[in-house]
């Protein structure tokens, strides 16, 4: 029993992770259509610019928050230099160019910081007896703070959507571009708004993940994966999937790892792919996405 | 009357890409005043009615209040009194009723909820369903909300494209009934294109005939209505 605890708590870290980032997925593709392939890379840099600031003797929690600035400025000039120039010639086309800017970040990354891998302080308290014991199972305090920035910034993307003249913007945008326009919305400003906070959150899941996970290169590669499985099978235009998904997904990922030897570490993937298909054969719109039906 | 329009339109040209729709239109609309464009499929009505609101590119001159508007964007234009219903009522379909009038006085700094409670008194309905998603209205209540969201931007001129667009007549009657008390009530200019020529030429004080992108025609509602080739061409009615 204490060992599924352990493993429950930990799956639901790691879900919210993928949470994160899966909301920073949907939330541009809510407003733009597009999937953001450069995502997790923009969230790498920005927990190797955290390490820069702390090693500097910064406080971790305010690296991670100048970090998630850069996220917001780095990932809101791709929606304008990149995504809006090409979208108006060829929608499509705006994949490849994203695929390119996944790539050229990840050697951006390079290029500046190494290919070593560095370690990361976490926020909270992390040393080997930094652990709650919750039902006979040792808890990390660390692990448990994850899970509550997840509960923190839902609740602070709540009140922005529905309690703030900017959300509700975000919300006409990502219904309807046209009336936005004529109701006086600028869209280009708050696409790029979209973009940025998305580009922030993705820092903030690579912040959250690196201590635990080691801060390479590579850091942000498996997560985005996983995390645009969770958008997918959550509903790619539901910030209430994004989260339920990557909870999801962070579970079944400590459980297969956990309980099913057969499949193990090695077969998480061809699992998600599993997941992934059958999610796209029974119920394309995900668990909460709408289904494109409307009255004409 | 040209002189002190609200709307004043000269020469206006728009198109897309390379096809031009509009081929230099020439009309007014004065303070208090309501007009209808009347036109059929293609003659461009939302081409027009785009090019008032700024959403795409034209050339010629519109003043609006004394000021050229030909240049400005949307929202400048929305700011400076225009608001648009748009053709098919472009709703937030996933967003509250209540969201959509939130949305429409965007441009509104402050008194956005005396506003919500004189349209929810205007469309009773709409006060009803304020928590319902606008997408589950039916299209009447669809158009009404609409036009209260519309509403929301406190405009002096009121540009409302094919209102009865798929609309039962009787329903039809409602909102013209509707737009009527928006000038007798709350002192609102408006500009209607059309292609119901009964019900719209009845509410018009002037009317302007719109043909593959030129005005052919115009007078008082009146004349228009009692115009044999217009009753052919838009009253289905032979003489």
């Amino acid at each position: 029993m204490s060992l599924f605890l352990e493993r429950f708590v930990n799956g639901l870290a790691d879900g919210s992770i993928y949470a994160l980032l899966a909301l920073a997925l949907v939330v541009v593709f809510r407003s733009t259509g597009q999937l953001n392939f450069a995502q997790g890379e923009i969230g790498t840099m920005g927990a190797f610019f955290v390490s820069t600031l702390t090693l500097s003797g910064l406080p971790v929690w305010l690296s991670i928050g100048c970090a998630m600035v850069l996220g917001f400025f780095v990932s809101a000039g791709v929606e304008r230099i990149v995504v809006r120039p090409i979208e108006h010639r060829n929608p499509g086309a705006v994949i490849v160019a994203l695929i390119g800017v996944f790539l050229a970040v990840n050697q951006i990354v390079a290029m500046i910081w190494g290919v070593d891998a560095r370690s990361l302080p976490s926020v909270f308290p992390d040393d080997a007896d930094d652990f709650v014991t919750i039902g006979g199972a040792p808890i990390r305090i660390a692990r448990l703070g994850i899970i509550g920035v997840l509960i923190v910034v839902l609740f602070l993307l709540w009140l922005m959507f529905n309690k703030t003249k900017v959300g509700l913007a975000m919300r006409a945008v990502a219904n309807n571009q046209e009336s936005s326009n004529l109701v006086g919305i600028r869209v280009g400003s708050i696409l790029v708004v979209g973009w940025g906070l998305a580009g922030a959150i993705g820092v903030l899941a690579a912040a959250m993940l690196a201590p635990s996970a080691g801060l390479t290169g590579t850091l942000m590669l498996g997560p985005f994966l996983l995390a645009s499985v969770a958008a997918v099978l959550g509903g790619l235009d539901s910030p209430v999937g994004a989260v339920v998904g990557g909870l999801i997904i962070g579970l079944t990922e400590a459980f297969i790892v956990g309980y099913v030897d057969f499949l193990g570490a090695d077969m998480l993937f061809p699992v998600m792919l599993v997941i992934l298909l059958l999610v796209l054969l029974l119920r394309p719109a995900g668990l909460f996405g709408t289904e494109r039906v409307e009255r004409v | 009357m040209s002189a002190e329009a609200l709307l004043n339109v000269t020469g206006l040209t728009a198109g897309y890409g390379p096809v031009e729709v509009l081929h230099g239109l020439d009309f007014t609309v004065a303070e208090g005043e309501i007009v209808v464009i009347l036109g059929a499929n293609g003659a461009g009505k939302t081409t027009t009615m785009r090019s008032v609101s700024g959403m795409i590119p034209r050339h010629g001159t519109v003043d609006f209040a004394g000021t050229h508007i030909s240049g400005s964007k949307p929202d400048a234009i929305l700011r400076a009194g225009i608001s648009q219903v748009p053709q098919g009522r472009g709703t937030f379909t996933d967003l509250s009723v209540e969201d959509n009038l939130m949305a429409g006085a965007y441009s509104v700094k402050s008194g956005v909820e005396e506003d919500l409670d004189r349209w929810y008194g205007v469309f009773p309905r709409l006060a009803e369903r304020r928590d319902q998603k606008a997408g589950s209205l039916s299209g009447g209540e669809q158009q009404m909300l609409a036009v209260a969201r519309a509403m929301m931007s406190r405009p002096k001129l009121l540009l409302c494209d094919e209102p009865s667009l798929g609309l039962a007549p009787l329903i039809t009657k409602e909102l013209f009934r509707v737009l009527g008390s928006l000038r007798e009530e709350h002192g609102m200019s408006l500009l209607i294109v059309e292609q119901n020529a009964g019900m719209a030429l009845a509410l018009a004080d002037r009317a302007y005939v719109l043909e593959t992108g030129s005005i052919v025609a115009t007078g008082t509602g009146d004349e228009l209505l009692a115009d044999d080739t217009i009753k052919e061409a838009y009253l289905g009615v032979v003489s």
